[in-house]
């Protein structure tokens, strides 16, 4: 009787399983080329743009494209559990959103070894752990983040006139993302005299962080006229946080990637500006840069995705 | 009475076990990839940290406790050990000194609860966030990596052809498995599942004895650590994220109580295998991340349904 129940469970599951299973497309003659794209997560409408720009790709093609991301963003392990999966199924090419920078040198070098080229869309792979476990990748298809930073560096400052106290929102420490975005903001702003960057907090690219933390910060730093958070997450939480502290329109704020939230706030005036990258096209050169590397086909490296400043004035 | 007990126990376990090999003949059945022998090894090799954390896990919820803080000892744990091996401490020290660190934070939990009377929830509870909280300061949020080939072997290596991981995980069961039945720590934790006041009564130190079974916890964390660190080649602040969930969850399909005073050692083996498997499966089939949340939750809440309903039926 137990085990009646408990196998009927199991079949049950199996039937969840296998009705899951089915209703993807499975690679119909299997003569295509299968493509996968790992990205960090599905949750951040970021990179449900990339799969959409990916898909659409692959589509036209004649790809078979498989699309895995781990629950959580941070989630490294995770990540390169799908990727060792994805390698048990033989896949063509590999295309990597890394979730961290060096923890993705494991992976790729297993990829390596299974003669399934790797191309890294989005984050950077840190060089010198890449070089030192002697892995190879095709190639790097990203923003230019630290032109970026800059671009919204300059814009916060013109829009500042040259004076005021400035706080950022940092994302996760190490992210390399991150840390380019927010190289090409301090590269502009420390030159402004009249520019005084007063706190620099990580909100760990979360929304809900960005409120938290923007609303400390406005506690311990009344006078703030502006903050550059390093995505448009944390952006919107830091502009949530101002609504509440009834600061709306007194702190300029600015954020990077131009997701549609982001684009509504700008309209609306409760942001100054943001970033904006292009996820899609990430997604479309992805996949068809990884065609043309299983058709033999020589790739450029490095191939840059243009990023534009998305304000009110354009929109 | 007492041999009908022993055939229940037995029955449930069974199937657990005909529930993995239910899914593993399905999944051979819709994927070719699924039954080679480098994706069984992959498989296992990726259940291998989650089944370590949940042996301890196993531990603590026999004894009618909980442990939420497994996954933010394993952080703490781990960026202690990057940061001794990174500082140029000899290996043996820096394993040590991982491995200390999971100990001790386990045996403050078991001071807590076993001396302090907090309830086992609120005390994990809070040492996860404490944990977390060091680990990070520790850091300064940033990942620890690039360690040495002799460390990575740990996880990377083969014995005879099995991985080191692999390896690990069947040393850890054996030993907790034979501690669990075999000794008076053992079943001195069943008894104090079972019913603490009469454990208490019949002379057992039970103090002493929750002490060590927080302690075994918090140690299989810390080797989890070490692990993690080297299959990663980083130790990174923000790890282990929600694997306390992971760890209960094993657990749980394993058939092991969170009444307490009952469960299996093997039984929590199957069940991170189930997860293992389950998760591997749904890669290879190239199931939305979305659906795979959703069917990994059906799988917990079905397993501990059916674990409510045959104790009913037994009673």
């Amino acid at each position: 009787m137990r085990n009646r129940l408990f196998l009927s469970a199991c079949a049950f599951l199996l039937l969840v399983g296998l009705w899951a299973g089915c209703s993807r497309s499975e690679p119909a003659a299997s003569s295509s080329p299968t493509v996968a794209l790992v990205m960090k997560t599905l949750n951040n409408p970021f990179f449900v743009d990339m799969e959409r720009g990916a898909k659409d790709a692959a589509q036209r093609l004649g790809v078979t494209l498989l699309v895995q991301a781990a629950e959580r963003e941070v989630d490294v392990e995770r990540q390169m559990q799908i990727i060792e999966n994805l390698i048990e199924r033989k896949v063509n090419a590999l295309c990597i959103a890394p979730s961290g920078s060096k923890e993705i040198v494991p992976a790729i070098v297993k990829a390596n070894r299974a003669g399934i080229p790797v191309l890294i869309v989005d984050t950077r792979v840190d060089s010198k752990a890449l070089a030192n476990a002697s892995g190879r990748t095709a190639a790097f298809i990203g923003s230019d983040n630290v032109e970026g930073g800059r671009i919204a560096g300059r814009y916060l400052v013109e829009r500042l006139q040259h004076k005021g106290k400035v706080a950022i929102l940092e994302g996760i420490p190490g992210h390399e993302t991150g840390d380019a975005r927010l190289r090409g903001f301090r590269e502009v702003v420390d030159r402004e005299p009249g520019i005084q960057v007063v706190v620099s907090q990580t909100a760990n690219w979360e929304r809900d962080q960005g409120y938290n933390v923007f609303q400390n910060l406005l506690q311990s730093h009344p006078d703030l006229s502006g903050v550059f958070a390093c995505n448009d997450l944390m952006a919107l939480g830091a502009v949530e946080a101002i609504a509440a502290a009834q600061k709306t329109g007194r702190v300029l704020v600015v954020g990077f990637d131009a997701t549609g939230d982001a684009r509504d706030a700008i309209r609306k005036g409760t942001m100054a500006g943001s970033v904006a990258q292009h996820p899609e096209e990430m997604g479309r050169l992805a996949v068809e840069n990884a065609l043309a590397l299983i058709r033999q086909q020589t790739i450029l490296n490095e191939i840059p995705v243009t990023v534009e400043l998305i304000t009110n004035n354009k929109r | 009475m007492k041999s009908r007990q022993v055939v229940l126990s037995y029955g449930r376990e069974l199937g657990t076990l005909s529930g993995l090999l239910l899914l593993c003949a399905a999944l051979a059945f819709l994927t070719p990839h699924f039954l080679t022998i480098s994706n069984l090894l992959n498989v296992a090799q990726q259940t291998s940290i989650n089944a370590i954390i949940a042996a301890g896990m196993t531990f603590v919820i026999i004894s009618a406790g909980i442990d939420l803080s497994v996954g933010s000892v394993l952080a703490l744990s781990g960026v202690v050990l990057g940061g001794l091996l990174a500082g140029g401490f000899p290996l043996p020290v820096s394993l040590l000194g991982g491995l200390v660190i999971g100990l001790l934070c386990g045996l403050l939990n078991g001071v807590l609860i076993a001396f302090g009377r907090l309830p086992p929830f609120i005390a994990t509870l809070g040492m996860m966030s404490v944990t977390r909280g060091i680990a990070l300061l520790y850091t300064q949020g940033r990942p620890i990596s690039g360690f040495s080939d002799s460390f990575r072997f740990l996880a990377t290596g083969e014995f005879l052809g099995v991985p080191m991981l692999v390896l690990l995980m069947l040393v850890v069961y054996g030993t907790a498995g034979f501690v669990l039945s075999q000794t008076t720590l053992g079943r001195y934790t069943y008894a104090i599942g079972g019913n603490e006041k009469a454990a208490l009564l019949s002379g057992v130190n039970v103090r002493r004895y929750k002490l060590a079974v927080y302690g075994i916890a918090g140690f299989l964390s810390g080797l989890a650590a070490v692990l993690l660190t080297a299959r990663l080649n980083s130790a990174q602040p923000i790890a282990g994220i929600m694997y306390e969930l992971d760890a209960i969850a094993a657990t749980v399909i394993g058939g092991t109580s969170l009444m307490g005073g009952a469960g299996k050692m093997r039984g929590t083996l199957v069940g991170a295998l189930i997860m293992g498997v389950l998760r591997n499966g749904l890669n290879l089939l190239d199931v939305s991340s979305y659906i795979q949340q959703t069917i990994i939750g059906a799988v917990i809440i079905i397993a501990v349904f059916l674990d409510l309903t045959l104790k009913k039926r037994s009673s």
